[in-house]
């Protein structure tokens, strides 16, 4: 079972996504596919029958997306927390991770037709090392690609997300390449796993729970979430309809909300910005004598040097990412 | 074609809205007149139909006349299986109502939970804070009458404890809170971090989820929200808290003008009901 699945939507199916595209339209989706091991039960079949037709079921919504012309798309694939499951479970779905990571190195060329990225989005070092390589490869072969994007959420929780943030603007400080005032929210944004996609604009959750589960806490702030009963394998196109159509409802007032929001952001940081300067013209006692003319002037070039200064520690974490990736396939290579 | 295609999506959206607003003109009707059954018949014939959050509501069974409702705050607190300790009522709607929300804390101080949290995404009730206060302060004295001693009421102000924020002997904990206890306490928390590490008295690599966690709890301890009751007709958290909700149930109501006790006790109880697994 591949990665996208080949094939075209119904007339009926045609007609109602063209109506829907009229609309505004979600640029960024993401899915918690919950619901597996129910439908496993309600059908009697085995646990990992129930994750199987669950990863098909992707396939499936992947190519709907790309009908409707939703670029990219984020799924919880694995939560920290499911390292609590039985051993047996754990164990058949890092098998199912590493069969699909397996397949999608050998369908590359339809990868690349569709011009699809993989992003895997999470704390890969809790994974075992196999897995780990062959998801490096995987994220490295498609990493040009352009066309639509696919995150995969493994071993990953949004807590341990925005602390690994943190963590990493508090290394940028050891290294001196930031300063400590320098920590706003649009940085942690940026050092986010998640910090190469926009916030996500719609977040499903299937199987009628109504809860987040620790997923994209931080980018979903201003994201309109849709609660869906039915189980993830049985998902329909129709479902996927539905949600849109949820999201157009709300799609003026969460429009507003977000705005108001960033206006709020650009003054927090002007504001801090401003305090900075008087800090430092205070340090050189020259905090009386500067009239406004002047004051702008410092507060321009402050705003510049700090806005080098985080370019700066942005592309050495960059660096630091790559080359994680990097090494990871270079041992798979030599192994 | 592209004209017709948008033509169909106007007539969609325009059937959508009708619909929308005919359910909430139903629901308060139907809650006017006393007529259970015809609510009963209404619901199963509406719920389905509606989208989104409210479909999964599921509706609280008949509860008694107002006259003897006071009698029954206690035990219908402990007829439940599981309380939730926090309550966050957020309010997604252009212009929250003083009344309407005092009214909501007041019934969750009733049945028992000891954390009550007050949201909004334009920080409305963080700068009317006296008024609120006074508003519950009134409702409970009329709603509870003479228990109303029991109910004391401690108002925090966010995060950010300011010293004039009212205290009294401590029952149910009120909080107040806007966007500035979200993100925003997240980035101080990591400004203070990284200070700590900028003056060598941290290593960054000491830096972990608990660290973190403590830091974005109050004074008080106050628990994570289990449930998260949103009002109005927006389907989004519209900035509460993002690192406190990893585990909160959000169960939605179209308004928070004139919701009844029925249908928040309807809440509370599909709360109880529900299993969480914790990755399990």
């Amino acid at each position: 079972m591949s990665w996208i699945r080949e094939g075209e939507l119904s007339f009926i199916e045609r007609l109602s996504a063209n109506i829907l595209k009229a609309g505004p339209m979600p640029k960024h989706v993401a899915f918690i596919m919950d619901g597996n091991r129910r439908y496993a039960r309600k059908r009697h079949v085995e646990r990992q029958e129930g994750h199987t037709q669950g990863f098909e079921k992707l396939a499936e919504t992947l190519r709907w997306c790309l009908n409707l012309n939703i670029r990219e798309v984020t799924v919880y694939a694995f939560s920290i927390e499911n390292f609590k499951r039985s051993k047996e479970e754990v164990d058949g779905l890092m098998e199912l991770a590493r069969q699909k990571f397996k397949k999608l190195l050998e369908e590359q060329e339809n990868l690349e037709k569709h011009g699809v990225c993989i992003r895997v989005l999470g704390d890969l070092e809790l994974l075992p090392l196999d897995l780990q390589q062959l998801i490096a490869q995987a994220v490295v072969a498609t990493r040009t690609h352009n066309k639509c994007f696919l995150n995969v959420c493994f071993a990953y929780t949004s807590r341990h997300e925005i602390t690994n943030a943190v963590k990493e603007m508090a290394w940028g400080v050891e290294q001196g390449l930031i300063k400590s005032s320098d920590v706003s929210e649009s940085l942690l944004s940026k050092c986010l796993y998640s910090s190469s996609s926009p916030d996500p604009d719609l977040l499903i959750r299937t199987s009628g729970e109504v809860r987040l589960s620790d997923f994209l806490l931080w980018q979903t702030s201003y994201s309109c979430l849709v609660f869906q009963s039915v189980l993830w394998p049985e998902y329909s196109f129709w479902n996927l309809c539905e949600a849109i159509l949820q999201y157009q409802l709300n799609y003026q007032s969460l429009q507003r909300a977000q705005e108001q929001h960033w206006e709020e952001q650009a003054l927090q940081q002007l504001e801090a910005d401003r305090s900075c300067v008087a800090e430092l013209m205070r340090q050189h006692g020259s905090g009386t004598v500067a009239d406004t003319q002047d004051r702008r002037k410092l507060l321009l070039s402050y705003t510049l040097k700090r806005e080098e200064r985080v370019q700066g520690f942005l592309s050495a974490l960059q660096n630091k990412r790559d080359s994680f990736f990097h090494n990871l396939t270079s041992q798979a290579v030599l192994a | 074609m592209a004209f017709l295609y948008e033509l169909a999506w106007r007539f969609l959206h325009v059937a959508l809205h009708v619909q929308r607003t005919l359910l909430s003109w139903f629901r308060a009707r139907l809650r006017s007149c006393d007529w259970r059954l015809w609510k009963r018949a209404m619901a199963a014939l509406l719920v389905p139909v509606a989208l989104g959050f409210h479909a999964h509501r599921r509706l609280g069974p008949a509860a008694g006349k107002r006259g003897c409702r006071r009698f029954r705050w206690g035990t219908d607190g402990r007829a439940l299986e599981k309380l939730p300790a926090h309550v966050g009522l957020l309010i997604a709607e252009e212009e929250p109502r003083c009344a309407d929300v005092a009214t909501l804390v007041v019934w969750c101080m009733a049945v028992g939970i000891s954390y009550v949290s007050v949201y909004d995404s334009r920080g409305i009730f963080r700068r009317n804070n006296s008024r609120l206060m006074e508003e519950i302060q009134r409702q409970q004295q009329e709603l509870l009458g003479v228990d109303s001693a029991k109910y004391s009421v401690e108002l925090v102000n966010g995060s950010s404890e300011k010293p004039d924020s009212q205290v009294f002997s401590c029952q149910a904990v009120v909080k107040v809170l806007s966007p500035d206890d979200g993100k925003s306490s997240i980035v101080s928390a990591a400004q203070q971090l990284c200070r700590a590490v900028e003056q060598r008295e941290r290593a960054s690599k000491d830096i972990n989820i608990d660290l973190l966690d403590s830091m974005l709890r109050d004074s008080k301890c106050t628990p994570d929200p289990d449930l998260v009751l949103k009002f109005g007709p927006v389907e989004s958290t519209v900035g509460f808290l993002p690192w406190h909700i990893r585990l909160t149930e959000f169960i939605s109501f179209p308004s928070h003008v004139d919701v009844s006790y029925e249908d928040f006790f309807g809440a509370l109880q599909h709360y109880a009901a529900c299993e969480q697994r914790l990755g399990k």
